[in-house]
C-alpha cells in the first residue's frame, strides 16, 4: 500500500504528461515511431546537443561559481555571455576575415576575438559586482537579486545599442534588434568522412569537435584551478565559510572579484564558441542562453562545479531532442518546466548543492 | 535659499516635462507641481493654522511654478524652432464640434499665466488643507483629487494635449502594480512572472467575447470570469513555490511567467486524445481519429489562441440604455472612467484586505515566516491567498486591456512587462499603495509619454538642425539610427532597479520601519571604520 | 607597553549593545584569559579584535598601532590570529590544505614548510590524516586542526575562542596541555573560555566579563581564590 502511495503522484504525473503532452509537442507514440524509423537522426541530434550543451555548461559554471560564493543568482550572467558573442563578432568584423580567408587568417581572427571576448567579459563582470552587488552583500537576500535583474536589462540594452552601431561596425547588419550573422570560420568538414574515411549515417563536423574540445579544456582548466591553486582554495574556503576565510588573512573582496572575473571570462569564451558554432547572435540570446545555463547549474546542484558541467550537457541534449522531436517553439517551455520541477522536487540538484554558511 | 530647495526641485522636475510638451501642459504640470509643493510644505511647516500654512507656501510655490514655466518657455522659443516647426503655428481649442482658433504663442501665454496662477492657488489650497483637522482634511483632499481626476480627460481633450491614451495605459499598469504589491509588498513573495496573470485575464476575455471560438459573452460578466481565472491561476502557479526560499521562489515564478506566454503563443491546433485508447475528446477529425466521444471542436484541431496573430476583435462593454457604441475606439473618455472606477474599487478593496486579518498575516509572513507559523498563521493558506488575490487584479486589468485594445498578442506579456511592473512597486515603496501609484505614474509616464516625446523631438531636431551640418557619413548614420531614446527603455528600467536597490531600497514613499530595517545592515559591518580618534 | 591593547570598545549587534566599554591588555608572552557566562560578550570581544565586527567606539591597538580601522584580513597580516568558536575548519579542503590556508597571508615558503612540520609534531594525529577531508574528522581532531591552522599563521597574538567547547574531558586536557606548551614556547595568548577552572589554571592573568562589562581583573591565582568567582564560575560554594 505504501508503495502505491509513494508512486501514485508520479504515475498520475506521467499520465497527465502523456495526455496533454501532445499540445506541447510531446506526442510519445509519434516520437517513438520517428526514432524507430530513423535512429541516426537521434544520434545526430545527440551530437548537436552535446556541442550546444558544452557551451551551456561553460556558462553554467559562471552561475554556479558566483552562487557558491555569495549565494546570488547573477541574472546578468547570461547577458554577459551575449556581450562576449558581440565582442567576438565585432573583432572578427574588424579584422575583415571571412569564410573565404585562409585557415591561418581565420585562426588568428578567432583567437583575437576570443582574447577580446574573454578579457572584456571578465572585466565587465568585475565592474558589475563592484557597483551593483558589493554594497548589497549584507542586505536582505532579494535586494541583490533585484539589482541583478536590473543589470541584466542594462546589459541587454547595451547589446541592443551595440547591434545598431552599423555605422562603426558594418558586420552588425542593418537592424539593431535583428539577429546577426556570425561568420562561419570553422566550416563543416565531416570528421568521420574526411579524417577517418568512415562512411557513417551520422556526421561529426569540425565545428562540433572544436566546441567539445575547447569546452572540455576549459572545464578541466577550471577544475585544476579551483582544486590546486592557492586562489582556487581560497575561493572554496570563502564559499564555505566567509568569516573563517577572513581570519586566514584572505581578502574576501578580492576573492569575490576574482570569481566574477573567472565567470565573466568563461562567459566570454562561451560567447565566441556560440557564435562560431551557431553562426548567429542576437541581443536576446543572453536571456534564453542564461536561463538554460542557470537551469543546468540548478539541475547539477548549485555551487557544484562538476554538477554544472553535467547539467549543461544534459540540458543541451534535452534542448536538441526537443527541437527535433517536440517542436522548437516549445523548447524554452520544456527547459523552464525542468527548472521548475528540479527546484520544487529536488532543489539540491542531481549531484548535491555546495553552498556554505556565512559565518 | 535652503528653505526653497524642495520647491525648486519640484519645479525642476515639472520643468523637465513642460520643456518637452510646452503650452497647455504648463497648466496640468503647474497644478501637480503646486499640489506637491503644497503637500510638502504644508506637512513640514512649523505653523499650525491652515491660513498660516497657506500663506507660507505662496512664495515657494511661486518660485517652483515659475521654474516650471521656464521649461515651457524654453519649449516654445527654443525647442520648437530647433525641431523645425515655425515659432507661431495653429493650435486651436477643441470644444465639441467647434474650434476656438488660437496660435501657439497665445497658447504659451495662456498656459504660462494660468499654469503659474493655478499652481500657486492649488499649492495654497493643499497647504491650507494640511492645517485642518484630520477627518476634514482627508475628505477635502480626496474630493479635490477626484475633481482633478474627473476634469483631466476633458482638459486633455479640449486642449488637444492628447495624453489620454498614455494615461489610460498608465492606469492599467497602476492596476497591475497594485496587484503585484499584494504579492511582493505585503506578503514579501518576489514574483517575477506577474505578466502571466495579466495574460490569463486578457486571453480569458479574448476567448469569451470574440470570434475566436465563437463565444460572445457580456463584458461585465467576462471581467469577473477573467479575474476568477487569474485567481485560480494564482493558486495553481503559487502552489509549487510554497516550500521554496526567496530567490528560488522568484526564479520559479519567472519560469511560469515564461511558460504561460509560450503556451498562449502555441495553442493554435488543440487536440486532446487519450493516449492509450486513442479516444478523441477535443479537436477531433472524424476521418482520422477514433471518435467515440468528441466533446468539442469536432471538425478538426482547435485554434484556441491564434498564436502570434492574436485574438481580435474583442467585444466591448455595453451599458444598458446607452449608445451601443459608447465604448468604442472613437472616444477615450468612457474607457478612462471605466478604468478609473476599477482602480478606485481596487484601492478600496485592497485597503480592506490590508487592514484585515489576512493582511496582518501577510505582513507576518513577510517579516519572519517561522515566527508567524508559531503564532498560528498557516503559511500555505496565507501565501496562496496572496498569489490569488494579487492575480485577481491583473485579471481585471487583463480584461479591461483586452476589451480596450480589442486585440491581444502574446508578445505583450513577456518578461520585460513583469519587470516593469516590479520596477513600479520598488520605485514607489514596497507595501505602500500611494508609493506604488506614484511609481506607476513615474515609470509608465516615462515609458509612454516622456520617452516617445523626447524621441520625436530629438529626431526632428536631428533632422532639422544637426544632420545637415554633419559631413562625416559614419557619424551621421550613427546619429540617425542609434540616438533613439525609445531604444533605451531597458537600460532605464534596469538602472531604476539597480539604483533603487543600492541607494534607496525602501522606495520613494517608504514607511518609516522599512527605511530603518533596510539601512541598519550598513552601519556595523562598516566598510570604512570612522574611528579616527579613539 | 602592552602588546595588545583594547581600549573602551563598544560593539553593537544591530541595536543590541553587546560590549559596553571593554578595556583589557595582553603583554608579550602572557596567557590572559577572559571568562564569563554564556552571552557575556566573550566571543564578541575576540570578534572585535580580529576584525570580524567593528566597534562603534573605542580602539584596539597592537604595540600602539591601531587595529580597529583595518579590515579583518589585514589584521591577520599584523599577526593577530584567531581560532574561532566551533572550530570552523574548511570541510571541503583536506587537513593539509586547511593548514596551508592558515599560512595564506605569508610568503616565506621554507618557514611555512618548517611550521607545518612543527604543527604535525605537536598534533601527530593530524599528520596521519593529512590527506583526509577536514569535514570527516572528529570534534577533537577538528579542534586540533583549527588550532594548528591558527599556528600556521605564526601569530604574534593567538586568540582562542572556546577551544574546549563540546570536547570530551580527555581531549580538553590535551587541548590545555597544548596551550601550556605554546605558552612555554613564548606565544602570546588571549584565551576565551567557559571552562573557567581550566582556563585559570593555565593563565597568568584573567578578566571576568559580565553582560558586556569587565567586572574583575586580576592575576589568575587571585581570581581562583576569589570567593565570588568561585561561586559563580568554579562551582565551589
Amino acid at each position: 500500500m505504501q508503495l502505491v502511495r509513494r508512486f501514485l503522484p508520479l504515475v498520475i504525473g506521467i499520465y497527465l504528461l502523456l495526455f496533454f503532452g501532445p499540445l506541447a509537442g510531446f506526442d510519445f507514440f509519434r516520437i517513438v515511431g520517428e526514432i524507430y524509423n530513423k535512429p541516426s537522426l537521434l544520434l545526430q541530434q545527440l551530437i548537436n546537443g552535446l556541442a550546444n550543451g558544452s557551451i551551456v555548461a561553460i556558462v553554467a559554471l559562471g552561475y554556479t561559481l558566483v552562487y557558491g560564493i555569495i549565494e546570488l543568482v547573477n541574472f546578468a550572467h547570461g547577458d554577459v555571455f551575449m556581450l562576449g558573442a558581440f565582442m567576438a563578432l565585432t573583432v572578427i568584423g574588424a579584422t575583415g576575415v571571412t569564410e573565404t580567408s585562409t585557415a591561418s587568417e581565420k585562426l588568428t581572427a578567432a583567437l583575437l576575438a576570443g582574447a577580446a571576448a574573454i578579457i572584456f567579459c571578465g572585466v565587465i563582470n568585475v565592474i558589475i559586482e563592484r557597483f551593483a552587488y558589493r554594497r548589497l552583500r549584507n542586505a536582505p537576500r532579494l535586494a541583490p537579486l533585484i539589482s541583478a535583474i536590473g543589470v541584466s536589462f542594462i546589459v541587454q540594452n547595451i547589446g541592443l545599442f551595440w547591434g545598431g552601431l552599423r555605422s562603426f561596425f558594418p558586420i552588425m547588419g542593418v537592424n539593431s534588434a535583428a539577429p546577426k550573422a556570425f561568420p562561419d570560420l570553422i566550416g563543416r568538414v565531416d570528421v568521420f568522412k574526411d579524417w577517418f574515411g568512415l562512411d557513417l549515417p551520422i556526421t561529426l563536423s569540425t565545428k562540433e569537435l572544436m566546441v567539445i574540445v575547447v569546452a572540455a579544456a576549459l572545464m578541466v582548466g577550471l577544475r585544476l584551478l579551483v582544486q590546486y591553486t592557492k586562489i582556487g582554495k581560497a575561493m572554496r574556503a570563502t564559499a564555505e565559510n566567509r568569516d573563517a576565510a577572513k581570519i586566514m588573512g584572505i581578502d574576501i573582496d578580492r576573492v569575490i572579484s576574482f570569481t566574477f572575473l573567472l565567470g565573466g571570462a568563461l562567459a566570454g569564451a562561451a560567447g565566441l564558441m556560440f557564435g562560431l558554432y551557431n553562426n548567429t547572435v542576437v541581443f536576446t540570446m543572453g536571456f534564453t542562453g542564461g536561463l538554460r545555463a542557470f537551469t543546468s547549474a540548478v539541475l547539477g546542484g548549485i555551487g557544484n562545479i562538476t554538477g554544472a558541467m553535467f547539467g549543461g550537457i544534459l540540458i543541451g541534449l534535452l534542448a536538441a531532442f526537443s527541437d527535433q522531436y517536440f517542436s522548437s517553439r516549445w523548447t524554452n517551455a520544456w527547459v523552464f518546466a525542468i527548472l521548475v520541477t528540479v527546484m520544487v522536487f529536488r532543489p539540491t540538484g542531481l549531484m548535491g548543492e555546495n553552498v556554505g554558511q556565512k559565518a | 535659499m535652503e528653505k526653497y530647495r524642495t520647491a525648486i526641485t519640484i519645479g525642476l522636475v515639472g520643468a523637465a516635462i513642460t520643456l518637452l510638451f510646452g503650452g497647455w501642459s504648463m497648466i496640468l504640470v503647474g497644478t501637480v507641481v503646486g499640489a506637491i509643493t503644497g503637500l510638502n510644505y504644508g506637512q513640514h511647516s512649523a505653523k499650525r493654522g491652515a491660513l498660516d500654512k497657506a500663506r507660507e507656501v505662496l512664495l515657494p510655490a511661486l518660485i517652483g511654478n515659475i521654474i516650471m514655466g521656464l521649461g515651457g518657455t524654453l519649449y516654445t522659443f527654443v525647442v520648437v524652432p530647433l525641431t523645425g516647426k515655425s515659432l507661431n503655428y495653429d493650435q486651436p481649442l477643441k470644444l465639441g464640434t467647434g474650434r476656438v482658433p488660437l496660435d501657439s504663442i497665445a497658447v504659451f501665454i495662456i498656459g504660462l499665466a494660468a499654469g503659474i496662477a493655478i499652481g500657486v492657488a492649488v499649492a495654497a489650497l493643499i497647504a491650507y488643507l494640511q492645517g485642518l483637522p484630520e477627518n476634514v482634511r482627508r475628505v477635502a483632499f480626496i474630493a479635490s483629487l477626484i475633481v482633478f481626476l474627473f476634469g483631466l480627460p476633458f482638459f486633455d481633450q479640449v486642449t488637444g494635449l492628447d495624453w489620454i491614451a498614455a494615461i489610460i495605459t498608465i492606469q492599467i499598469f497602476i492596476l497591475l502594480a497594485l496587484g503585484l504589491n499584494i504579492v511582493v509588498g505585503y506578503a514579501g513573495l518576489l514574483d517575477l512572472g506577474y505578466a502571466a496573470f495579466f495574460a490569463i485575464g486578457a486571453y480569458t476575455t479574448g476567448l469569451l467575447s470574440s470570434p475566436q471560438i465563437d463565444i460572445y459573452w457580456n463584458f461585465w460578466l467576462v471581467i469577473w470570469v477573467a479575474a476568477a481565472m487569474a485567481a485560480f491561476a494564482g493558486l495553481v502557479l503559487g502552489a509549487p513555490t510554497l516550500p521554496l526560499r526567496g530567490d528560488y521562489l522568484a526564479i520559479v515564478t519567472l519560469g511560469f511567467g515564461e511558460i504561460i506566454p509560450v503556451v498562449f503563443r502555441n495553442l493554435i491546433s488543440v487536440k486532446l486524445v487519450e493516449p492509450f485508447t486513442r479516444i478523441c475528446f477535443v479537436g477531433c477529425d472524424p476521418k482520422v481519429d477514433v471518435v467515440r466521444w468528441c466533446i468539442y471542436a469536432c471538425q478538426g484541431a482547435l485554434d484556441l489562441t491564434a498564436g502570434e496573430k492574436g485574438i481580435n476583435p474583442i467585444g466591448r462593454p455595453m451599458i444598458p440604455f446607452t449608445d451601443e457604441l459608447l465604448f468604442s475606439s472613437r472616444s477615450y473618455l468612457p474607457w478612462y472612467f471605466l478604468v478609473f472606477g476599477l482602480i478606485v474599487l481596487s484601492i478600496f478593496f485592497i485597503r480592506r484586505l490590508r487592514n484585515s486579518r489576512i493582511g496582518r498575516a501577510w505582513m507576518a509572513i513577510r517579516e519572519d515566516e517561522l515566527a508567524a507559523s508559531q503564532m498560528g498563521i498557516d503559511p500555505v493558506k496565507t501565501k496562496l491567498l496572496a498569489f490569488s488575490m494579487g492575480a485577481t487584479f491583473s485579471g481585471f486589468a487583463g480584461a479591461f486591456y483586452g476589451s480596450y485594445i480589442s486585440a491581444i498578442f502574446p508578445s505583450v506579456f513577456d518578461f520585460s512587462v513583469s519587470v516593469i511592473i516590479l520596477c513600479m512597486v520598488i520605485l514607489g515603496g514596497l507595501g505602500n499603495m500611494v508609493g506604488v501609484i506614484i511609481g506607476g505614474i513615474l515609470i509608465m509616464g516615462t515609458d509612454r509619454l516622456f520617452l516617445p516625446q523626447i524621441a520625436t523631438l530629438l529626431k526632428d531636431f536631428m533632422r532639422h538642425s544637426v544632420l545637415g551640418n554633419v559631413s562625416n557619413p559614419v557619424l551621421k548614420d550613427f546619429l540617425e539610427i542609434s540616438v533613439d531614446p525609445n531604444q533605451m527603455r531597458l537600460a532605464i528600467f534596469g538602472l531604476v532597479l539597480v539604483i533603487m536597490m543600492v541607494v534607496r531600497p525602501e522606495g520613494l514613499v517608504p514607511s518609516e520601519e522599512r527605511r530603518a530595517e533596510l539601512h541598519e545592515g550598513e552601519e556595523e559591518h562598516g566598510d570604512a571604520a570612522t574611528e579616527a580618534a579613539a | 607597553m602592552s602588546m595588545l591593547e583594547v581600549q573602551n570598545i563598544h560593539t553593537y549587534y544591530d541595536n543590541i549593545h553587546a560590549l559596553k566599554g571593554i578595556s583589557l591588555n595582553v603583554n608579550e608572552g602572557e596567557i590572559v584569559t577572559l571568562i564569563g557566562a554564556n552571552g557575556a560578550g566573550k566571543s564578541t570581544t575576540l570578534k572585535t579584535i580580529s576584525g570580524l565586527t567593528k566597534p562603534r567606539e573605542g580602539a584596539v591597538r597592537l604595540h600602539g598601532n591601531p587595529l580597529h580601522t583595518l579590515p579583518a584580513h589585514k589584521i591577520v597580516e599584523q599577526g593577530i590570529i584567531m581560532v574561532p568558536e566551533g572550530r570552523r575548519v574548511f570541510g571541503v579542503l583536506t587537513v593539509s590544505e586547511n593548514l596551508e590556508m592558515g599560512a595564506f597571508a605569508r610568503n616565506d615558503k621554507q618557514a611555512i614548510a618548517q611550521d607545518l612540520e612543527k604543527v604535525y609534531s605537536l598534533f601527530p594525529r593530524l599528520k596521519e590524516r593529512r590527506n583526509q577531508l577536514a569535514g570527516t574528522l572528529s570534534g577533537g581532531e577538528q579542534q586540533m586542526l583549527a588550532t594548528g591552522r591558527g599556528l600556521m599563521g605564526r601569530p604574534r597574538v593567538l586568540l582562542l575562542d572556546e577551544p574546549s567547547m563540546g570536547l570530551a574531558p580527555v581531549l580538553v586536557d590535551l587541548i590545555f596541555d597544548t596551550i601550556q606548551q605554546l605558552h612555554k614556547q613564548g606565544t602570546t595568548i588571549l584565551l576565551v573560555e567557559q571552562n573557567a577552572r581550566m582556563a585559570l589554571q593555565v593563565a597568568d592573568r584573567g578578566y571576568v566579563l559580565q553582560s558586556g562589562e569587565i567586572v574583575l581583573s586580576d592575576s589568575a591565582e587571585n581570581l581562583r581564590a576569589n570567593e565570588s568567582v568561585q561561586k559563580a564560575y568554579l562551582g565551589i560554594s
